[in-house]
């Protein structure tokens, strides 16, 4: 029974696929991408990988699926013809795309007959846990083991934000249209119940992390999709400079990060190296908060924002 | 400053001044000023604790948090690193004065460039340091990341369309790499590069085609023939200060990743046939790319160009290590090569950047006169040319003679023959811009067509450009300490496998 | 047919599915598409092959995915901030990649 769940899910995987890069329109092609990050998510929980689940929803479906709407979207302010799917060249796509995929299967089949390697990190991280003073695996290999990954990786958040403005040049980005009807009341009871449930999911999230599936990331996904939601219907509106929330909120979770490891190594304890559970809860906040500022303000494609008027 | 925290230093300060700058936003000029000064100048004094301690040992170490590979990620020093390090640091400080007169820290452009700048020194320290598979993709990615932001800087179409290029094929080589990360990690269960290089004797052919597709997807970064398309108008396009970082540090990293693969990684274990391969790339790029520079009508492209076939002299240190006499002359060559196009390929950049400045153009027509209301730029763009057509005493020199010993050694005539053409058409091409350089403007000159405002260019400008000509220059001058770094720990000839730590050892 | 194997298979279609998105679009916004599912389809062969012998399931690649997650989403983040600049420069959203446009 279980193969066959995972076989359809597989299918599935497969068809979405091929129905987003040969989807008619491109908002067709945008809604069934989220659709695949939302199947790839049940993926991952079949492969017994929870915490990938949960990221894969709230931030490969979720937060890549809200950039490219909110891009679409931008796009088709700045010019109708914008978003006209064009004329499909290239004989040679088909063929090509079946010979990668073909050898990728190959290579993959083969490796699947490969034993199992000696001394692998995998086994080896399995063997630190019980030492750990976090219960997750993942959340000990993302903190502990390879924090220089996951603090590089908050650097390509941030290059990412960095770059962003770079590229809007003086002028800034362009404005977001917002849609005319936020001012009913359904709205309003809308953010009231979501906004709140956000944050407490995001910081259920942060803290469940350390012993059950969660972390940093995917609260702070789902706390970006909140503010995301505040934008959107104006409660949140684009500023061209950035308050102090928006900058320091931004590089938190780099200088908490950072500054912790640089005194670790100031003491002698090895650079980056986490003295307790305290430590790890401390540096996943600031990354939470990081994350979702960061998140927001690429979003909305704003340098700053600043409370809308009330309705 | 132990060795350690200098070496973290290199990758955090860079890094922490980046958030720093951003977290002021707009204000504080001082600060924003101070802050950039300081990380262009910190790293050529954070180096010099790590250059003492390769003198007394072949390799430097630093764990991190406490757990190394394959728990953790290792970080890791030797002379070639240590020589990429020096690179960054002498060049990023040259462009990044040279960037500060363009776009000064303390103005409202400056707060949006100098953060994506000083993170992607931060990220090409990270890279020349780390030894880890998956790490080396994080920092590669935050290196591209920067890259295409500085390219766009302009705002205008052709260096948006170069840029949006730039990120399409190097994102996809980046799913490449991580392809071939998939592969090795289930069959080896480590992404260590030199743990890897114990497990890829005994390894399937599994891991020789990661391995290949690794190397390929590093050749489509570093822009090797025939994947060099992106390369040309980006470089071309970006801003001067750009495109010298760009063509000294940011493919170098690529280059220098596919020669830690193949030196150390698959450490005895390379095929013939492909070394011979990556040869005839190299020489297609170094005879495509200096043809290609020669039929340019602007310099910036020229330049870009001369870069393609620059990096091809880089792969000819493959199919020349058929004895271990004319492998050590050619990994000694390629090094000097890398060192001194660096130098000098940036200050051609800086000085091309100049020189379009001032003029407002740079179409070659249009850069008559220069050599007398431009000296110091003209002065420059002369210095580095003698790199770069391989003129003695110059860095340059050394690298091609090197190459050239290498390849009589082995009896390798066509790559000698490469080698001494790739050399004459470095000269015709720098002499056709010298020359138009130097030609008198004739009465009939009129104001280039479509040209940007002549804009004045401060001499602090031009010095950094000659600093950077004259290193590359007097580079052949310092060849003996930096023989000696390398022959510690040089791939010639290989007596054991990469040293491991002890702490690495397999259970 | 392991689990593993079939995700392999699935993760091997996907992969040639985004090289074909990729080919054959012309508007950014379905490059962009693309290859992010290239890189979702990457993901999931680096997990189930490091899962294929069905043992405890390895912490590490999940963590690296949920890495290479987030740099995926930066990436795009970053890509469209680009897009909507050019757009407004140049009137078009459309690229051939293997243009020369010198």
């Amino acid at each position: 029974m279980s193969l066959a769940l995972d076989g359809l899910l597989a299918i599935a995987l497969v068809v979405l696929a091929l129905q987003v890069v040969t989807g008619a329109s491109l908002f067709r092609s945008i809604v069934m991408f989220v659709v695949f990050g939302l199947v790839m998510a049940l993926a991952w929980a079949r492969l017994r990988a929870p915490n990938l689940a949960l990221a894969e929803a709230a931030i490969g479906a979720g937060i890549s699926g809200a950039l490219l709407m909110l891009g679409y979207r931008r796009l088709r302010a700045a010019g109708p013809e914008a978003t006209r799917p064009g004329p499909r060249s290239s004989r040679l796509a088909a063929p090509l795309s079946l010979l990668v995929a073909g050898l990728v299967a190959s290579l993959g089949w083969t490796a699947l007959g490969l034993p199992e390697a000696l001394g692998a990190a995998g086994a080896a991280v399995v063997a630190a846990m019980p030492s750990q003073a976090v219960a997750n695996p993942v959340t000990a290999v993302l903190l502990v083991f390879r924090g220089y990954d996951t603090l590089l990786e908050l650097a390509v958040l941030l290059v990412a934000l960095a770059g962003a403005r770079a590229v809007e040049g003086p002028a800034g980005p362009a404005d977001l249209a917002i849609p005319t009807m936020t001012g009913l009341p359904i709205v309003g009871a809308l953010l009231a119940a979501l906004v709140p449930l956000s944050v407490l999911v995001a910081g259920y999230l942060l803290h469940a992390g350390g012993n059950a599936p969660g972390g940093a990331f995917q609260g702070g996904a789902v706390l970006a999709a909140a503010g995301v939601l505040l934008v959107l219907t104006g409660r949140l509106v684009p500023h061209p400079v950035p308050g102090p929330v928006e900058r320091w909120g931004a590089v938190l979770g780099l200088l908490v990060f950072s500054a912790l490891g640089l005194v670790m190594l100031a003491r002698g304890q090895g650079m980056l190296s986490m003295p307790g559970a305290w430590s790890i809860y401390l540096v996943e906040s600031a990354m939470l908060v990081s994350i979702a500022t960061t998140l927001v303000l690429l979003l909305g494609a704003a340098p700053g924002l600043r409370r809308g008027p009330l309705p | 400053m132990t060795t350690e925290a200098s070496l973290v230093g290199l990758v955090f300060l860079p890094l922490l001044a980046a958030c720093l700058l951003w977290a002021v936003g707009q204000r504080a000029p001082w600060l924003r000023q101070g802050l950039v000064w300081l990380s262009l100048l910190a790293p050529l004094a954070l180096l010099l604790a790590p250059t003492l301690a390769l003198t007394t040992q072949p390799v430097v170490e630093v764990v991190l948090a406490g757990h190394a590979p394959p728990l953790g990620i290792g970080l890791r020093l030797d002379a070639l690193s240590l020589l990429m390090l020096w690179l960054v640091a002498v060049v990023g400080a040259g462009a990044g004065a040279y960037a500060s007169f363009v776009e000064p820290p303390g103005s409202d452009a400056g707060t949006r460039f100098w953060p994506p700048w000083l993170l992607l020194m931060a990220g090409l320290n990270a890279l020349f340091l780390s030894a880890d598979l998956f790490n080396l993709y994080v920092a590669i990615e935050l290196v591209t990341l920067a890259a295409v932001a500085l390219v766009a800087w302009s705002g205008k179409g052709a260096a948006l369309r170069a840029a949006m290029r730039y990120l399409l094929l190097a994102m996809l080589a980046s799913l490449a790499y991580l392809l071939a990360v998939a592969l090795l990690y289930a069959e080896h269960g480590t992404l260590d590069l030199y743990l890897l290089a114990r497990g890829v004797a005994a390894g399937s052919d599994t891991t020789r085609i990661a391995l290949a597709l690794l190397i390929v997807s590093l050749l489509l970064k570093a822009a090797i023939f025939p994947l060099h398309i992106w390369l040309p108008p980006a470089h071309a396009r970006a801003p001067g200060a750009v495109s010298a970082v760009l063509s000294a540090l940011v493919v170098k990293g690529s280059v220098y990743l596919v020669y830690r693969i193949w030196f150390w990684t698959l450490d005895g274990a390379q095929p013939a046939l492909v070394a011979n391969l990556l040869g005839a790339l190299g020489a297609g790029a170094i005879l495509y790319g200096s043809i290609a520079a020669l039929l340019q009508s602007r310099l910036k492209p020229l330049v870009a160009y001369s870069t393609v076939a620059q990096l091809g002299y880089l792969m000819l240190v493959f199919p020349m290590t058929a004895t271990v006499a004319s492998g050590a002359l050619a990994w000694k060559g390629v090094i000097y090569q890398l060192l001194s196009h660096g130098l000098a390929k940036a200050a051609l950049f800086l000085a091309a950047a100049s020189l379009l400045r001032g003029i407002g153009s740079d179409r070659l027509v249009d850069l008559a006169g220069a050599s007398r209301r431009f000296p110091l730029s003209v002065f420059a763009v002369g210095l580095s040319g003698i790199s770069l057509m391989g003129l003695p005493p110059s860095g340059g020199f050394l690298a091609k003679w090197l190459l050239l010993e290498a390849a009589w050694i082995q009896r390798g005539w066509v790559w000698m023959a490469v080698l001494l053409l790739g050399s004459l058409l470095a000269s015709v091409y720098m002499f056709r811009a010298l020359s138009a350089m130097m030609a008198t403007p004739g009465d009939d000159a009129k104001a280039p067509v479509g040209a940007a405002l002549p804009r004045p260019v401060p001499w602090q400008m031009d010095v950094a450009a000659v600093t950077l000509a004259l290193l590359a220059v007097i580079a052949g001058f310092a060849s003996a300490p930096i023989f000696e770094l390398l022959n510690a720990a040089a791939p010639f000839p290989r007596v054991e496998s990469a040293t491991p730590i002890t702490e690495r050892a397999l259970p | 047919m392991s689990q593993a194997a079939i995700y392999v298979m699935a993760a091997a279609a996907v992969i040639g599915a985004g090289v074909y998105g990729l080919l054959v679009a012309g508007h950014l916004l379905r490059k962009l598409l693309a290859i992010n599912m290239l890189g979702s389809g990457v993901f999931l062969l680096l997990v189930a092959l490091a899962g294929r012998s069905g043992g405890a399931p390895d912490p590490v690649p999940q963590a690296l995915v949920i890495t290479g997650i987030v740099v995926a989403v930066s990436m795009t983040a970053f890509a469209l901030a680009l897009l909507d600049r050019l757009f407004r420069e140049t009137g078009q959203a459309r690229m051939d990649v293997a243009d020369d446009d010198d």
